[in-house]
Formats: structure tokens, C-alpha cells, sequence
């Protein structure tokens, strides 16, 4: 049987297949189709099946990542979009959190509002603060409101009443009318989507949500239809921001959730492969042409983040904590107007690109002082299936060097620092002002541009191991087979720790286990594959941002509240410095995640081949090094004739169709027995 | 630019920096309990050389820059450098001798010693919502005046000090856990300035934060030097809540190749809490320049060196002890008005016009049943200018602040309060061919007995149009719908039951109202908003 992950990007779509018994990897790359991207993903599957000589019928597992949600989001193509609010209220989506968007920039913009006015209502009823009811829903008016609605032809409805987190009975009661006279419409409702406190982050997810909500639900249904008439039997699954599948019906429901599930399954590639190779601690690094993408894994997980600010919307909903920075192989460097050397965010894309393209830009770009230094192959990229002229390269680089009074060479290496700074910058923000020392940590490069620069940064950090995976191109497929079916249950009930008994403990976390027993039936997933995990959102008294304390694993019980309360005077103590003794600590936030195991494919061994490499090396070229003080005969290998056990001791330049691996001098590349490249600082 | 320092190693050290005071300024709201400061995030950090010019500050609150300027000079003149020692921390408050703009923006400053050697300073300053319902005659009325002075000695508090400062606020337990955030944010910066000096260098670290300063300045010299030389004067009206006559303020802004001269006009210093003290002007002016001639500049000492600063003291604008200045950004966004208006005349394509020129403040107090009391203070949006090709931003903080709202569904359970509207005061802004920005309303029950003490200003006055464009509509204060229920003093009993509802100011229209596209008139009909009335 076979496992296929398909993701798609605006450029490619990637697949990845494992075959369950005997464990061989097979990467394919088609075209997308961005008019209608489950054409190409129906071309993808058939073609990878093709060149496996697997059946569709052979296939137990598909998973699918996509980019749909997203760009709809950052195109602001989602649907007409109408939202329901407590009356009083119904430009709190506009006014947000009354702040400017730039503090001296007077000609920036806040995000575009995905709902005009005249399409964001108000309704009379509220609630108290402790889920009461001050007023009652006023059904005429929720009526009056709906329909107007739907006389502007909204497509989708979004309703966040104050306070339901609390009580959702208006909530529940304005779905049944919104059903009564507006059947057609998606519907989303903010106890569903977001049930936690803070209204506008609230009201804003759910907003979202319904916003993409009609626009996910075409997509699945297409790619469904499409994919059964390929011949797939199985139900498939979609990635979604917290690193787990879920079913295509739950995926167009929540649609908020899918809107970073690009960058989490590269996260979750990597956590399998520091498995695998037996490290626990990695900053995962995925660099691309025009941003990279990094992300801490600590003991082997990701820190979940509660809320985001996603291209320009907060959404509260579970996502893995990645932070991304304009950095990428296209971003553009220049000289400002007053003599510093910059680089990025401004990215030259696929079109026109690097200088050395030749399609008629003149500003250097990362890649261009790469090649440059040579530390790029300066005839062709791609393994030689891209032309580039180096001369293009150098007079761009040229031109910077002039204005600055530096070498060219001295130029090109000062970018790369540059570009290098700023990402190391991400890192600390998720690393050191996490509390974590990155020094610790190994260093997991891939995307296209990752294992060109993935030494420099880890030098820049003091780190001091680096993995490069075997398809550092294509990891984000490769994770689509390693991850489980995940969801994510929350409730907000402000209480002391103090208060809470066990049993109240209990019954909370019951309340939120029968929501995920039903979404595990949906799934079908079989009982001895359900787990949960369970999670407390906690601060002191008096604090309004929280910390978010696992339970340990097994029954609760006396201890558990222990155990809670250890758990968050140790992480205020590693995030703030100190803990405030003797001050009352609160519970806010009830979380629960469950997970619905599946058997992942597992990546294939090879035997040990002896540490010599030389059967892999496939010529020279002068490389600048800085280690090396300039220029230096640098060994070329081929990463595709690489054996388990080879190593090469820098300088030395890794080729493969998907990237270049940069080992400088002073570093040892080993290959793992998963044809991983491990980067070493040599003793 | 010395031998050893190349562009990217300063580009490289200026990056830790502005990460060292994010995350000081993300520690500081975290850790913090009031909500003005983790909420509404009413703070700012920064990072100070040895002699305390500014190397690097968080991008918060304009207005908190002004409380860096003097903090550490004033430390090192009763403190000589031998007798600081790692651990130290000083904490001050009062205008007049060094320690902000004023009483409630406490500073806390710690030095940072590397291998004995003093480097630089974690500084930062959080608005502590305290020194509530007080009087604004003079200093003395206006809360605990501090002169920075050593609160911890080698990372040993001085307990005297804290108890005399927190016997003098109204919500001490509050004061307490918000010090302690402050502090352990000064911490980190320490910590991260110590890591930074270790791998660079304490001679390389140096070299470039002196750089970075004089990149900030070539920055604002070659923006300068961009304008039009020539000189302009603009006028205008200051007026509020407590301060009910009409002011004339005016400016006399001269550019001259790379330097820009500002003369400010003001009437003698008032007895009302809205008078500014000279760092205050300054912070004002440096953020005024910067929006128009480069909003890029890195925000240190370097930018202020092309600009000379003039106002004669024992004015409005230059006061002298012992004026009050609690209110002071009321008028500091009168001088960004000034300032923006003389620009425009000189590049009419890059400047806006008014925005609403108000922190529309309502600071509620009052006794809990166990005898406590609680402050509950809040600044309210209003419309900023229409731009030269689009119009105004709804709803947003201007110019010298910059702070989020209180979430309904935190503030409920914070105080007896519940908010009962908060909406766009749709005919607010300014009509022109870009429509000025929108204004709120923001009305609130009170649930109990409690006072509420208010600030804000074109009340009577509007935020003005250019080109053509109209004025916004002024805000408000109604207690019960009556806009008169609040006198000169700007204070009101509130009784359980009560409405108080706050309308902020609109922004100025921008181009003559003839000129709007008829596809945006009716969209702004059907979004059932209308101009500002002419």
C-alpha cells in the first residue's frame, strides 16, 4: 500500500509517495494550474502513481496541503461576507484595536475591511459578564437583519455576540433563523470558531472563517470529485495551521484553521526526521525566494500559538508557532539614503528574478552574490536546467560595491551577512525570547535557498549541528505522511487555581473530550488511535496575557492541579525572569487537543558505505570562502551519488536538483543512514 | 566610519538592538497586571549609551521618547559612575528634574556593566494609571513628584522608597507588579546588551550604536535637504476641557539645506495641567519631522541633531516649574499640527490634513465594597487627516500616542463598568474629495458611584482640511446626553446608572468636496456615513 502527500503552491505542486512495505521514496513535481488548482493536483496524483507503477486503489493514506485558503485571504477573494454583532457594535470589526498601522508612515493602510458597512449589523440582545442575560435576543430584529443580508447577496454570515464564549443560547438561536430564511448561506458563528475571550480577535476569526468558508468548501468539493474520478478510495485529509489533518467537510467548516497549513507541514517533516536521527531540539529554517519561514521544536514539539496576526487579521485559532521574514534567494539588496547596506524585504520573485536571469533587472539579489561568490553555480541553476550569466551577477553586485567604497567580493559576502542577520533576528524572537538558548539546538535547512545559507546562520547563532533532509525541495510533501489527524477544542472560564477543585477540573475537560469523541466518529478514526492532550491557558491574577501549561498525560487528579501550577511558575520564570510568590495564579483558557494516530510511513534506511566520498565528487571550482580569506579550489559533489556513512570535509559545494549545500572550511557533512546530511563544526 | 566597523557589521548590531527592545517592550506588557499597560500598552523601551543618548527605542508611543532624553544625564549628575554598580536600578518621575513628561510615565533604568566597564542603559517608562481625580493648578497637585533616585543597589531593593511611592497611589497593589514588569525588562536588555558585547566587543558594539547614530542623522539631513529651503509660519487654536478660551499657537518652521529650524509661539504657561515641558517638545517635534521628511529613520539620538528646537521659556510650550503638565499631549498634538500645517505649504503632496488633535482621555475612579480603590483610565481614537490621495484613516490613535483599546469583555471584568456602545460617529469626518477619518463613540454605565475625570481637545475647535477640504466635527463628553455636565475642573460625580458618552473628533477633509468621485458618495451613503457638516 501507499501513502501520497500532494502539496501545492502558486508554482509547483510537489508529491511525495512512500511505499508502506518496503519504504521507497518517490518526489515528482508538476505545474500547477492556479485557475484551478485541482486540475494540477489530479495530474500530480496520476503521474506519481504512474511513475511509482502504483494503483490508485493501492493507496491508504492522501494527504493534501494547499495554499487556497491563504491566497484567498492576502487576495482578498473570499466571498461577499455579512456579520451580526451584539447592537452597538457593529464597526468593531473596522475599529479594531484603534491602532494606526504605522507609527510615522501617515500614508499606510490598515487591512482591507473584508465586510463593508453596510453589510455588518447590529442586533439587540446582550449578556453579562458571567453568561447572564441582560437582554434577550430580539428575533425580529435577528430576522430583519438577515434578510437585508441576503438582499445584498451574501454568500456567507458570520455572528459574534458578546460574551458567547459564555453562553452560546443567541448564538444557537440565530443560526436556527439564519437556517429558517437563509438556507444557502455558510454560516459561522464565533462559540464555534473561536469560544475565548477578547471580542474583536474573536469576532475577527469568525469573520474570517466565513469569509473563506464558501470559497474552501468549492475547492474540496472539486478536488473530491477529482480525485475519486482518479480512482483514490480512501477519504482524503487537508493540512491545517496547527500541523495536523483533518477530513475535507471539517477543513471547508474551519476554514480559519487552514490558513497556515503551508509552512506547518515542513515543520512537521522535520520533527520526523529529528526522530529519526534521535535530536529532539531543532530551529527549523525553510528559505525560499521570497521569505523564509523558521520555527523552534523543542523536545520535539512545536509550541502551539493560540492567535496570530495573519496577513494583517488576527485569528485566534491553534496554529504551530512559525514566524516568517522577508528573506529569501530574490530579496533584493540596495544602498539607502544614508549609506547602509539593506537587503530585502523587497523580492525580485521568479519574475524578473536575480540579475543573472537576464530578464532585465539590474539590482543584486541574494542569488546574485551568490553566484557571485560562486557559492552558486555561476553557468546554471537547478542542475543545469537554468542558464545564468555570472557577469550580470557581478556588475550588479558591482554597482552596490561603488556606492558603499567596498570590493565586489566583500559586497556579495556582506549581503549574505545581511540576509543572514535578519533571519537570525526571527530566530532569537522565537528562540531567545522564548527562553530557549539556540545553541543548543540543531539547525534543520531546506526549501531552495535553506542549505546555501544554513552554515553562515548557524554560525551567526552559535549553533552547532545543521541537518540538511535528503529532499530539502520537497519536505513540505514529505510531511504531509508524517503527520496525524489533529484538532483543537477550547473554552475560556476565568477561575483562581486556588478554587478549582478536581472535580471541576474533570468536568470541564469532559465537556470539551465529548466534542472531540464526536469529531473522532466523524473521522472514524478507531479507539486505540484517539488521543488526547490537555492544556490550561494560565497568568496571575491581574495579567491579561497567558501561558500555556500541558497536564501531564494519565487520569486527573489531585496532582494534576500540581502539576499546573509548577508548570507555570517554571515558564514565567524562563520567559519574564522572575515569579511573583505568593501571587493568586488563574486559569483562563481550557484547551484540548485530539489526535487520531495514524501508522506513518517510516523513511527508509541504507546500509553504511564507509566514509569515503569520492565516488560522489564531480569536479571543482573556485569558491569564495571567507573562512579561506577569498577564493579557494572548492570540491564539487553530487548529493543524489551520496552513500550512508560518506563524509566531506569543507570547503566543499553539495549539488542537488533542488538545492546547494554550502559546507565551509572548519565544517564535516556526514550522511545518516536516511541519506540526511549532518553538518558538524569539526573538533 | 572607523577602520574595523564595515556597513554590515553595523547593520548587523543595529538588528540586535531594536530585537533587544521588543523583546524588553513584549516582557514589559506581558508581566504587566494594569491594563493600561497589558492591554492598552501605554509603554515604551529603549536602549541608552553610557552618557544616556538614546542608541535604540521601541516603536510604542511617540510621546514616551520625551522621557528618555534627560533620565540618565540627570542620574550620572547625583550619581557619579564609580559609585553605579551592576544591579542598580533608578526610578523617577518628575518633569523638572530629568524624570519624564509627566508624573504618571515612571522611568526605570538600569545600568549595563560589561566586564566592569559601564556600556549603556535598559531603560523604559510605562503610564501607570494612578494619581487619579487630582488637581492640575500646579506640580504639587498632580501626583508624587521623584527625582531619579537608586531604588535597588547591587540588586538589592531599597525597600524606604517603595513604600513612600506606593503610599501615594491610589492602586498600590497595581504599582507594585507593574514596577516589578518594568524592571524585569530592564533586565533582559542588560542581559541581551551583555551577550551582544561578548561577541562583537564592547569596543565594536560601541563604534557601531555611534554609527547608527550618525546614520540616523545623514538620514534625516538627506530627507531635509530634499525640501524646498524657505520659510513658513502656521497658526492655530488650543483649546479644552479645561481650557475653554481659545489659545493661539504658532510655529515659524525655516529649512536651510540639511537643517530645519522650528520658532514656537505660545501664550505664558497656564494653570491647568497642559503645559509642556521642553524634552516633551522635543519628543514632539522629532516624531513630527520624521513623519514627513523619512518615516524610516531609525529612531536614536542622531535624528534630532539637524533640528534646532526654539520656545521661549515660562510659556505654554517651554513651561517652567511650577507648571502642571499632566495633559500635556493635548497640546503636543497642536505643535504636530503646527508643524504638518508649515509643511504643507512647503510639500503640499506629502502632508495630511488635521487629524482629530486629541487624546480623548476618560479616567474613571472609584471604591471597591472592601474599600480599595480602582482607577480605570482609557484613550479614545478619533479620524486622522484625509491624505493627499485617499482618505483619512476611521477610528485610529494619532500622532503622539499610539495605545489599543480595553476589550469589552476585559474591561467588564475589571471594574463596575459595562460599555454599551462603540461605533463609528459616522458624520465626523471632514468632507473633501477625500473624506476625513471617523471619529467614535463610546458610551459606558457606570455600575456604581464613581468619579471620571476627562481630557481632550478640539471640543469647540475642528481639525482643519487643506486644499479645499473641510474641517472634522469636534468631539464631546455628555453625562445623561447633557455635553455641559462637566465643568472647567474636568471632573464629574457619576452615579450608578449613569451614561457617560465620549465622541472623539473627526479628521480634516483633504481637496475640495466638489471633487469626490460620485461611486464613493454613494458608497459612503450607503455605508450610511456623511460628511462633517462645512
Amino acid at each position: 500500500m501507499w501513502r501520497i502527500g500532494i502539496d501545492s503552491g502558486g508554482t509547483f505542486t510537489d508529491v511525495c509517495l512512500i511505499d508502506e512495505n518496503g519504504g521507497d521514496v518517490h518526489i515528482w513535481k508538476v505545474s500547477s494550474t492556479p485557475d484551478d488548482p485541482s486540475r494540477g493536483i489530479a495530474r500530480a496524483f496520476s503521474e506519481g502513481l504512474e511513475r511509482s507503477g502504483a494503483h490508485a486503489a493501492d493507496v491508504a493514506f492522501f494527504g493534501h496541503g494547499t495554499t487556497v485558503a491563504t491566497n484567498a485571504l492576502i487576495q482578498h477573494r473570499g466571498v461577499k461576507t455579512g456579520v451580526i454583532t451584539t447592537a452597538g457594535f457593529r464597526d468593531l470589526l473596522a475599529i479594531a484595536r484603534q491602532k494606526r498601522p504605522h507609527l510615522y508612515d501617515m500614508s499606510a493602510d490598515k487591512p482591507r475591511e473584508l465586510v463593508e458597512r453596510n453589510l455588518r449589523l447590529g442586533v439587540p440582545e446582550r449578556l453579562r459578564r458571567d453568561g447572564s442575560v441582560e437582554t434577550p435576543l430580539d428575533e425580529d430584529a435577528l430576522r430583519k437583519a438577515v434578510r437585508h443580508l441576503v438582499g445584498q447577496g451574501v454568500e456567507a454570515i458570520a455572528i459574534s455576540f458578546l460574551y458567547a464564549f459564555l453562553s452560546d443560547a443567541h448564538e444557537r438561536r440565530a443560526a436556527e433563523i439564519v437556517a429558517e430564511e437563509a438556507p444557502g448561506v455558510f454560516l459561522s458563528l464565533s462559540h464555534q470558531i473561536a469560544p475565548e475571550f477578547r471580542e474583536y480577535e474573536r469576532l475577527s476569526t469568525t469573520t474570517v472563517n466565513a469569509y473563506l468558508g464558501p470559497v474552501m468548501h468549492g475547492y474540496v468539493t472539486a478536488l473530491k470529485a477529482r480525485l475519486a474520478d482518479a480512482g483514490l478510495g480512501v477519504a482524503p485529509h487537508l493540512t491545517q495551521s496547527n500541523g495536523g489533518v483533518t477530513g475535507f467537510d471539517q477543513a471547508a467548516a474551519m476554514s480559519v484553521r487552514t490558513v497556515l497549513s503551508g509552512p506547518s507541514t515542513g515543520v512537521v517533516a522535520a520533527q520526523a526526521l529529528g526522530k529519526s536521527i534521535g535530536i529532539p531540539d531543532m530551529i527549523t529554517f525553510d528559505m525560499g525566494g521570497t521569505s523564509s519561514d523558521v520555527a523552534l521544536l523543542a523536545d520535539g514539539t512545536c509550541r502551539l500559538v493560540a492567535e496570530a496576526e495573519v496577513h494583517g487579521y488576527p485569528l485566534k485559532t491553534p496554529m504551530l508557532d512559525i514566524h516568517t521574514v522577508g528573506a529569501g534567494g530574490g530579496s533584493v539588496a540596495y544602498v539607502d539614503n544614508g549609506g547602509l547596506l539593506k537587503v530585502g524585504p523587497r523580492s525580485a520573485g521568479a519574475h524578473p528574478g536575480p540579475a543573472c536571469y537576464g530578464q532585465g533587472t539590474e539590482e543584486p539579489t541574494v542569488t546574485d552574490a551568490n553566484v557571485v561568490l560562486q557559492t552558486q553555480n555561476p553557468q546554471a541553476l537547478l542542475n543545469g536546467q537554468m542558464p545564468i550569466d555570472r557577469d550580470l551577477s557581478m556588475a550588479a553586485v558591482g554597482r552596490l560595491a561603488d556606492k558603499l567604497g567596498l570590493g565586489v567580493m566583500e559586497t556579495a559576502d556582506g549581503i549574505l551577512d545581511i540576509v543572514t542577520a535578519n533571519t537570525a533576528k526571527a530566530i532569537r524572537l522565537i528562540s531567545v525570547q522564548r527562553g530557549h538558548d539556540p545553541r543548543g539546538y540543531a539547525l534543520v535547512a531546506f526549501g531552495g535557498a535553506g542549505p546555501v545559507h544554513a552554515a553562515r546562520l548557524a554560525a551567526e547563532l552559535g549553533m552547532e549541528r545543521i541537518l540538511i533532509p535528503r529532499t530539502p525541495g520537497v519536505l513540505c510533501a514529505l510531511g504531509l505522511l508524517m503527520t496525524d489527524l489533529r484538532t483543537d477544542y477550547a473554552t475560556t472560564r476565568i477561575r483562581l487555581l486556588e478554587d478549582v477543585t478536581v472535580a471541576e477540573l474533570t468536568e470541564i475537560f469532559d465537556g470539551l473530550n465529548a466534542q472531540a469523541e464526536t469529531w473522532f466518529d466523524q473521522e472514524g478514526i478507531a479507539p486505540d488511535a484517539r488521543t488526547i492532550a490537555l492544556r490550561v491557558d494560565m497568568r496571575y491574577a491581574g495579567q491579561n496575557y497567558e501561558i500555556s501549561v500541558e497536564l501531564p498525560e494519565g487520569p486527573i487528579g489531585p496532582d494534576s492541579l500540581n502539576a499546573l501550577c509548577d508548570g507555570f511558575l517554571a515558564q514565567h520564570r524562563q520567559l519574564y525572569g522572575f515569579v511573583a510568590q505568593g501571587d493568586a495564579i488563574q486559569m483562563v483558557t481550557w484547551r484540548l487537543q485530539a489526535t487520531g494516530v495514524v501508522p506513518k510511513a517510516e523513511l527508509p534506511a541504507f546500509p553504511e558505505d564507509g566514509p569515503d566520498a569520492s565516488d560522489a565528487r564531480t569536479g571543482s571550482r573556485p569558491v569564495w570562502m571567507r573562512e579561506a580569506g577569498g577564493f579557494t579550489d572548492t570540491p564539487i559533489y553530487d548529493r543524489a551519488a551520496l552513500r550512508p556513512g560518506n563524509e566531506i570535509s569543507g570547503p566543499a559545494i553539495i549539488d542537488q536538483l533542488d538545492t546547494t549545500t554550502v559546507v565551509p572550511p572548519g565544517m564535516t557533512a556526514r550522511v545518516d543512514p536516511h541519506l540526511t546530511l549532518i553538518l558538524e563544526r569539526r573538533p | 566610519m572607523s577602520k574595523s566597523l564595515n556597513p554590515v557589521t553595523v547593520e548587523v548590531i543595529g538588528s540586535a538592538f531594536s530585537s533587544a527592545v521588543d523583546e524588553m517592550g513584549e516582557a514589559l506588557v506581558r508581566a504587566s497586571h494594569s491594563t493600561n499597560i497589558k492591554e492598552r500598552r501605554d509603554c515604551s523601551t529603549a536602549l541608552c549609551t553610557a552618557d544616556g543618548e538614546i542608541l535604540c527605542q521601541a516603536e510604542h508611543i511617540p510621546m514616551h521618547l520625551g522621557s528618555f532624553l534627560q533620565f540618565v544625564p540627570r542620574v550620572l549628575a547625583d550619581y557619579p559612575v564609580e559609585d553605579l554598580q551592576p544591579g542598580d536600578v533608578f526610578i523617577g518621575n518628575d518633569p523638572y528634574a530629568g524624570g519624564g513628561t509627566h508624573l504618571p510615565d515612571i522611568v526605570m533604568a538600569e545600568p549595563i556593566f560589561v566586564d566592569g566597564t559601564l556600556f549603556g542603559w535598559a531603560i523604559n517608562t510605562a503610564h501607570h494609571s494612578d494619581f487619579a481625580d487630582r488637581g492640575h493648578a500646579h506640580i504639587y497637585q498632580e501626583g508624587l513628584r521623584i527625582p531619579p533616585i537608586r531604588l535597588q543597589r547591587d540588586g538589592v531593593r531599597q525597600p524606604e522608597v517603595m513604600r513612600l511611592f506606593l503610599l501615594n497611589c491610589q492602586v498600590p497593589a497595581e504599582r507594585q507588579s507593574d514596577l516589578r514588569a518594568q524592571m524585569a525588562a530592564n533586565r533582559l536588555g542588560v542581559l541581551r546588551m551583555q551577550e551582544l558585547c561578548a561577541r562583537f566587543g564592547l569596543d565594536t558594539v560601541r563604534a557601531a550604536g555611534a554609527e547608527l547614530m550618525a546614520y540616523a542623522e545623514r538620514k534625516m539631513r538627506a530627507g531635509i535637504a530634499e525640501l524646498p529651503d524657505g520659510t513658513w509660519a502656521f497658526s492655530d487654536i488650543f483649546e479644552t476641557e479645561s481650557q475653554a478660551e481659545h489659545l493661539t499657537v504658532s510655529v515659524e518652521l525655516t529649512i536651510e539645506g540639511d537643517e530645519m529650524r522650528l520658532d514656537f509661539d505660545s501664550p505664558p504657561q497656564v494653570r491647568a495641567g497642559l503645559n509642556v515641558i521642553f524634552t516633551a517638545l522635543q519628543a514632539t517635534v522629532y516624531y513630527a519631522v520624521k513623519s514627513v521628511v523619512d518615516p524610516t529613520i531609525l529612531p536614536n539620538a542622531g535624528l534630532a541633531r539637524p533640528l534646532t528646537i526654539k520656545a521661549q521659556s515660562g510659556t505654554l510650550l517651554n513651561c517652567v516649574h511650577p507648571a502642571a503638565v499632566d495633559g500635556r499631549i493635548s497640546a503636543c498634538q497642536r505643535v504636530v499640527d503646527l508643524i504638518h500645517g508649515a509643511l504643507a505649504q512647503a510639500v503640499p503632496d506629502r502632508v495630511n490634513a488635521a487629524a482629530c488633535g486629541s487624546v480623548h482621555v476618560a479616567s474613571f475612579s472609584g471604591t471597591r465594597p472592601d474599600g480599595s480603590l480602582w482607577v480605570y483610565l482609557e484613550t479614545i481614537a478619533g479620524g486622522s487627516g484625509a491624505r493627499p490621495d485617499k482618505d483619512g484613516l476611521d477610528a485610529v490613535q494619532v500622532h503622539m500616542t499610539n495605545t489599543s483599546n480595553l476589550p469589552l469583555e476585559a474591561l467588564e471584568g475589571e471594574y463596575p463598568i459595562t460599555l454599551v456602545e462603540y461605533e463609528f460617529a459616522a458624520d465626523s469626518g471632514g468632507d473633501g474629495t477625500w473624506l476625513g477619518g471617523m471619529g467614535v463613540r463610546r458610551t459606558y454605565r457606570v455600575e456604581a458611584d464613581c468619579r471620571v475625570q476627562i481630557m481632550g481637545a478640539r471640543l469647540t475647535s475642528r481639525a482643519w482640511g487643506l486644499d479645499g477640504g473641510g474641517p472634522g466635527a469636534s468631539g464631546a463628553f455628555r453625562i445623561n446626553g447633557n455635553p455641559n455636565a462637566i465643568d472647567l475642573t474636568g471632573s464629574a460625580d457619576l452615579r450608578a446608572g449613569d451614561l457617560f458618552e465620549v465622541i472623539t473628533p473627526g479628521g480634516g477633509g483633504h481637496g475640495a468636496p466638489s471633487g469626490r468621485n460620485a461611486d464613493l458618495r454613494a458608497a459612503d451613503s450607503r455605508a450610511g456615513r456623511s460628511a462633517a457638516p462645512a
